[in-house]
């Protein structure tokens, strides 16, 4: 997601990770029970997974997140006019940047002279599934996040 | 800031399905092509803006949500 920020900067589009609540919360990084601990593992989210986009913190009790629908790693487009143009209930590389493209096309077509009336549309998109990646972030945060995520599942 | 019970629901403590699963609801987050709800939000230095001045900053941006875990 950083290299996405970065491919399409000059092309007017901002990109910013916004710190929910800890889906898995284990020994290392438990449960927020404060906005000191909210800021602090955002600071390792920062320095320990490379993340260069703006990090933005949601209140404690999560207003922001809850109102968009809670998932723990879902990702949206917004216009400039707040308008929201894409939401995926999971973040996949691919399926943003199929969106960017698309809607940076609009963008040139209009200035090119057509017009253009907006429509929704619904899919499904496809993305890889990395278990073994995934695991080392639920170790990351102890072994009970990775013993209560085989349990749950 | 709001009510004890509700920051200790949302933070939940433990990965278990009745503690995650009623936050899961996708199915009622905001439509497109409406203007989306705005909210408060911090920076790492601890400054205030909103939802709507980030988006309102760029043509199109991208919000991934998350956490460390």
């Amino acid at each position: 997601m950083n290299s996405l920020a970065d491919k399409y900067k000059e092309d007017g589009v901002g990109s910013i990770f916004l710190y929910t609540h800890e889906a898995h919360p284990g020994e290392y990084y438990p449960h927020h029970t404060s906005m000191e601990m909210k800021y602090n593992h955002a600071r390792v989210l920062r320095d320990e997974l490379g993340v260069t986009r703006p990090i933005l913190l949601d209140s404690l009790d999560g207003a922001c997140h809850r109102a968009y629908g809670s998932m723990p790693n879902m990702s949206w487009i917004f216009n400039r006019s707040g308008l929201p143009l894409y939401k995926g209930d999971w973040t996949d590389v691919q399926s943003i940047e199929d969106s960017l493209r698309y809607l940076l096309q609009v963008g040139e077509r209009r200035r090119g002279g057509e017009r253009l009336a907006a429509f929704r549309v619904e899919r499904m998109d496809y993305r890889i599934q990395d278990r073994e990646n995934f695991f080392k972030g639920l170790e990351r945060s102890g072994p009970k996040a990775v013993r209560e995520f085989e349990e749950a599942f | 800031m709001s009510d004890p019970d509700l920051i200790a629901r949302y933070n939940y403590d433990e990965f278990v399905p009745h503690k995650f699963g009623p936050w899961m609801r996708f199915d009622e987050s905001p439509p497109l092509g409406v203007v989306a709800p705005d909210f408060p939000l911090w920076d790492l230095d601890g400054g205030e803006t909103t939802l709507s001045a980030v988006w309102s900053a760029h043509a199109y941006t991208v919000v991934e949500f998350g956490s460390f875990t």
